[in-house]
């Protein structure tokens, strides 16, 4: 994962900042340029971390083991 | 006895008895006067007296206030008991003190039951209080009240100690019963909402004897495990002695205590517990701990959205004024410059002016139709249009800003280099320099390109990079001869 991002909040306030920056125009080209990389950038993280989790269900027991759950509560689900 | 006197001084004389009179109590003598004597020990009398108090209340109820309550590190509790008659020395023994569900404090007001013993050693009576309850509000909410106002006083409650939720938890953990409602609630809603949620739950009994110490240990565990960035704690609904577990001091420190956000999830709306006051959220009920989850995702993604459309519309701003500028490029002076120092080296200049010309534009046109590429890509990329996923949305967000970031190498400034180098190229003068060389007919008017052009003998002109040469031919060698 890309080490100039922190985290997932991060990101966000990132891109805001960037759109914010891009919006007020009076950049020169390059920077800008330069700006629109790094959103895709974020835009890319963002999207990883949105799709990167599996739907998974996990039962941590008391030894601190993870086990699937299975179809314990299948049945429960639309 | 005499020497004890003096330790008091001259005792005075003792004053005539009135046969009536109550003798001194330390003046045996006129009791036994009518009597044959019995002779007790203090030990025997306190046994008596003993015997006597324990058999007539071996069981007794009192109503009074609680005043110089003091629990020793033996674990006993000791208190006096008193109305404003009179007062009585109380002792709850460890074992007691335990199963009480409030904190006895000075100035409550209770009911106890218990039974009266004489503690021998010191001659005093006691009451040895078995069961407590207070006066008037049941015991559960007092000890809530209490629990409550003591966690309160530490700060545990604080706003300041509320954590924001993580707008995207990577995994959910969740403290409960495998068997009750909340656990399927929750998974139902964030199955509805959060399709692709990573869950991982700590099973935990939540009501009965042990509960809120495996509820305590199960909230220390899980925040532990990895990805795990926000943790609902709760049950369904019930009655306060069910809830009760999620009023217990060591469920509260273990939520103040956890390094993840926590969510507590107890009951049904009105029924606060003391987890509710000390987790980062509260949730009325365990469905609507998801839905704060989930709905949080649900924020994000219209967010992006927002982002996304804002970015897009900046990439056209940007690529309106790219444009203007390809306009304003092609009536540059610069490229009238060049043009006009062509044709300074004579007519055949014409063509190569004709052909920088026709390359400069083929140049800007191509910009443009990428720039229009562009514009379509952008103008398909319709962020209103919700599109069914948000892969979807966030694969266009990428698709137009990676267009718009490789649109960097034809800005303007980066065009104007590559006609400048174009220019270069096909100038003349560049050519020469790499070595080639026109050759012109002898009197310098035409460019000679075929070898019939010319016959032996004919006398040529050589353009080099630097001078001219004036040669002859000597042979001709080509598809015509």
């Amino acid at each position: 994962m890309d080490p100039t991002i922190k985290d997932f909040e991060a990101a966000i306030a990132e891109l805001e900042t960037i759109v914010k920056k891009l919006e007020e125009g009076d950049l020169a080209l390059e920077k800008s340029l330069e700006l629109y990389e790094r959103g895709v950038q974020l835009s890319r993280f963002c999207h990883m971390r949105l799709e990167e989790a599996e739907k998974r269900i996990e039962i941590l027991n008391e030894r601190g083991d993870l086990r699937p759950a299975g179809q314990m509560f299948s049945k429960d689900e639309k | 006895m005499s020497s004890q006197f003096d330790l008091f001084g001259k005792p005075e004389p003792e004053p005539e008895l009135e046969p009536e009179r109550e003798p001194e109590p330390w003046t045996a003598r006129p009791v036994a006067r009518e009597r044959q004597r019995t002779v007790l020990s203090v030990t025997d009398l306190t046994a008596n007296i003993r015997g006597i108090l324990e058999n007539a209340y071996a069981e007794v109820w009192v109503e009074a206030e609680i005043s110089n309550c003091r629990l020793w590190n033996t674990g006993h509790l000791y208190f006096t008991l008193k109305d404003p008659g009179a007062q009585i020395k109380a002792v709850m023994f460890k074992s007691d003190v335990r199963s009480l569900k409030f904190k006895p404090e000075d100035g409550l007001h209770v009911i106890v039951r218990g039974r009266i013993s004489v503690y021998e050693p010191k001659g005093e009576y006691q009451i040895v209080c078995e069961r407590m309850e207070p006066h008037g509000l049941g015991a559960l909410q007092l000890a809530f009240d209490q629990l409550k106002r003591r966690l309160q006083s530490e700060g545990l409650f604080d706003a300041s100690r509320k954590r924001a939720l993580p707008s995207l938890p990577r995994k959910i953990g969740i403290v409960t019963s495998l068997d009750g409602a909340a656990i399927r609630d929750i998974i139902k809603v964030l199955g509805r909402r959060y399709p692709n949620a990573h869950l991982v739950i700590r099973p935990a009994r939540v009501q009965g004897e042990g509960a809120a110490a495996e509820i305590a240990r199960g909230i220390r565990d899980i925040a532990n495990v990895a990805g795990i960035d926000v943790v609902i704690v709760g049950r369904g609904g019930g009655s306060v002695e069910d809830l009760w577990a999620f009023n217990d001091e060591g469920v509260a420190r273990a939520i103040a205590a956890s390094p993840v956000p926590i969510i507590s999830a107890v009951g049904h709306e009105v029924d606060f517990t003391i987890a509710d006051f000390a987790a980062d959220v509260r949730a009325p009920t365990p469905s609507a701990a998801a839905e704060i989850v989930v709905a949080r995702k649900e924020d994000f993604c219209s967010h992006i959205d927002r982002l996304s459309q804002r970015l897009t519309g900046a990439v056209r701003g940007s690529v309106a004024r790219l444009e203007s500028r390809v306009h304003q490029l092609n009536r540059r002076p610069g490229f009238a410059g060049w043009s006009a120092r062509l044709a300074m080296r004579g007519r055949h200049s014409a063509e190569t002016t004709h052909a920088l010309r026709h390359a400069a534009r083929a140049a800007v046109s191509q910009r443009l139709r990428a720039f229009q590429a562009l514009r379509l890509q952008l103008e398909q990329y319709d962020l209103r249009r919700r599109l069914g996923s948000v892969r979807a949305r966030l694969v266009g967000v990428d698709g137009a800003l990676r267009a718009a970031a490789m649109h960097r190498h034809h800005g303007a400034e980066a065009r104007l280099h590559t006609c400048a180098a174009r220019l270069d190229s096909l100038s003349p003068l560049s050519v020469l320099g790499r070595g080639y060389a026109v050759v012109w007919d002898q009197s310098r008017t035409r460019v000679i390109r075929r070898a019939s052009d010319v016959k032996r003998g004919d006398g040529v002109r050589v353009t080099l990079s630097e001078g001219e040469l004036t040669c002859e031919v000597v042979k001709t060698d080509g598809p015509d001869n």
